[in-house]
């Protein structure tokens, strides 16, 4: 009897907890699909079967929107895309041993200390600078400076997963006569592919949730959705409905990629410090 | 892939492949191509880190304030920091940034511990605990703002619904000076309890179930066998995550632009936030590189006697075990 009190009790515990991690967001979902007059009510409406999808159609008919999506797209999968690729090739020559160790060292060292900066600090230098080189309010120029925010996470992250590779069969093509580039295309890189889409997912996150950067340094060609939607709050206080679609939407491609790259969540938080 | 030969040993690597340009895999190229793989990340990061950082230090000795059209960048050495120590406005900043990261990564840290046992645990909701924690902590923090901020709402929020259906009166929250603060907590709790209780899941399912099973054994107790024997297993995990957690809860910015924007008055004003109004709305861009600079340090100097303290409990259990 005892033991069937514990577990209800148990249970009860797991649910408070569930209910109040999820309702948050079920509050922005349905928030979003509320018809106007249901929005800001008091008591408050918590579901209504007359759903409706008048925010998102707002959202999709406004073309601004429509281009700080494309802009959050791009800058994402591009920056996702370069914090990669220098990310794979710095990360695999810091996994062998050709170069010193105090060099090894000191670069992962200086790449570990750029993950402690505050963004603030280079945010304001980053905004004199690209002025200078004529890149505000450019994809271009934003995806810059979300690589440099990336990068160093790519570089920790896969330096892990290259050094999980066996050195047996790197030696193996060493004897054939493969250059370290071709060890690294046709022996290592094929062997991380899963650390790879995994970095990738972290990547593509942090980029697409940034907001500091994207505020300091874009206007309106290359404005993205967390912008867009903090200056839902300046100017459209009461269009709660339409900012609550847009935090909806927003979480859609985070949320998919999260989903697929559940397993290695812990090595990407940790920076790769604890492996699961 | 080629194969080829491979040369007796003395022998140049290019006798035994005779081939025009230069032999990638002659020996001490690995060096090179080592280099070679490393430059295009060194220069981005030259770039995009030491540059700025470098630029920020030069402006802080400088007063350049470009709200003032035609300005041009005074020298005047040292006195923006000197101002800084005395500007109570600055100061006040800080002290909030202590308090909001102290009490933010404690709960956090605490709650993830007792919500990582839960997710290790054995129950049927296990399952859906986990997908639940995804959620919160995937959510762009300016979104977060924008949510919480209908949630906290005075005259419509379903909060203070739930408050007032309890008995309470209702609460001010973000337009109260004494909550605000508590408020913007609680919304980066609700972020960043997660990813602690993932990493601390992974540490708990690290530990060898043989321990376990000797403690009980031994007959000690749920509790006992947490206290005594997860816990201190769990050490430097735990480290590594108040670490990060420190580090990230200083940088915090996002949340605050869309939750209280620093107010009301400034009981909300994070250092991150008070240097971008003063560089960026009201550019006096040569102060806020100073701020920006003491912050930096105070940040470094932080996080270095945390990670000597992750080194002396990494020591300590790997010579205890």
């Amino acid at each position: 009897m005892r033991d069937v009190l514990g577990r209800i009790a148990l249970s009860g515990v797991y649910l408070v907890v569930i209910v109040v991690m999820v309702f948050p967001v079920y509050w922005l979902v349905i928030t979003s699909l509320k018809p106007a007059n249901l929005a800001q009510t008091n008591p408050p409406v918590f579901f209504t079967p007359e759903l409706s999808l008048d925010n998102y159609r707002m959202l999709w008919g406004d073309a601004a929107i429509r281009n700080n999506f494309a802009n959050s797209l791009v800058v994402a999968l591009g920056a996702t895309g370069f914090s990669l690729l220098f990310g794979a090739l710095a990360a695999y020559a810091l996994s062998k041993s050709y170069l010193r160790y105090a060099i090894r060292r000191g670069i992962l060292l200086w790449v570990l200390l750029i993950r402690i900066f505050p963004p603030i600090v280079v945010g304001i230098p980053y905004f004199t600078l690209l002025h200078r080189f004529a890149l505000t309010d450019t994809r271009l120029g934003l995806m810059l400076t979300h690589v440099a925010l990336t990068l160093p996470f790519v570089i920790w992250l896969l330096l892990g997963f290259f050094q999980d590779v066996p050195a047996e069969l790197e030696k193996a093509a060493m004897l054939d006569g493969c250059s370290l580039l071709r060890r690294f295309g046709q022996i290592s890189l094929p062997l991380v592919l899963p650390g790879l889409a995994v970095t990738a997912i972290f990547a593509f996150i942090i980029s697409w949730n940034e907001y500091l950067f994207a505020a300091i340094l874009t206007s309106f060609n290359a404005k993205t959705l967390p912008v867009a939607i903090a200056t839902f709050i300046g100017e459209r206080r009461l269009e709660w409905g339409t900012m609550s679609a847009l935090g909806s939407l927003m979480l859609i491609p985070p949320a998919i990629f999260a989903f697929l790259g559940q397993q290695y969540i812990v090595r990407g938080l940790t920076f790769g410090a604890v492996k699961e | 892939m080629t194969t080829r030969p491979l040369a007796p040993p003395g022998t140049p690597a290019q006798a035994a492949r005779p081939r025009r340009g230069i032999d990638w895999t002659a020996p001490g190229r690995d060096r090179d191509l080592s280099w070679l793989m490393l430059a295009p990340a060194i220069l981005v990061l030259v770039f995009t880190n030491l540059l700025p950082v470098w630029e920020a230090l030069q402006t802080s000795f400088y007063i350049y304030d470009l709200s003032i059209p035609n300005a041009t960048p005074v020298f005047v050495g040292l006195e923006n920091y000197l101002r800084l120590l005395s500007d109570s406005a600055f100061l006040e900043s800080f002290r909030t940034t202590l308090i909001f990261v102290t009490v933010a990564v404690t709960i956090e840290l605490i709650l993830g511990i007792v919500l990582g046992l839960m997710i290790t645990g054995q129950s049927p909701w296990v399952g859906l605990l986990r997908v639940s924690l995804l959620l919160s902590f995937i959510m762009a923090p300016v979104a977060a703002g924008v949510l919480w901020r209908t949630l906290y709402n005075v005259s419509w929020g379903p909060l203070n619904y739930f408050i007032e259906l309890a008995g309470f009166p209702r609460q001010e929250f973000l337009a109260s000076t004494v909550q605000a603060l508590g408020a913007v907590i609680a919304v980066e709790v609700w972020q960043q309890v997660p990813p602690v209780a993932f990493v601390v899941a992974a540490g708990i399912s690290g530990v060898p179930s043989e321990i376990y099973r000797a403690a009980a054994a031994d007959g000690a107790n749920a509790w006992k066998t947490f206290w005594w024997i997860t816990l201190p297993l769990l050490r430097p995990v735990i480290f590594v995550v108040l670490i990060l957690r420190t580090m990230d809860a200083f940088k915090v910015f996002d949340i605050v632009a869309t939750l209280t924007q620093g107010g009301p008055a400034s009981a909300t004003k994070l250092v991150s936030y008070h240097i971008w109004e003063r560089g960026l709305r009201f550019l006096d861009i040569g102060y806020a590189s100073a701020m920006s600079w003491l912050f930096l340090l105070v940040v470094f100097a932080i996080s270095l006697v945390f990670i000597r303290a992750l080194d002396r409990a990494r020591a300590g259990t790997e010579g205890g075990a």
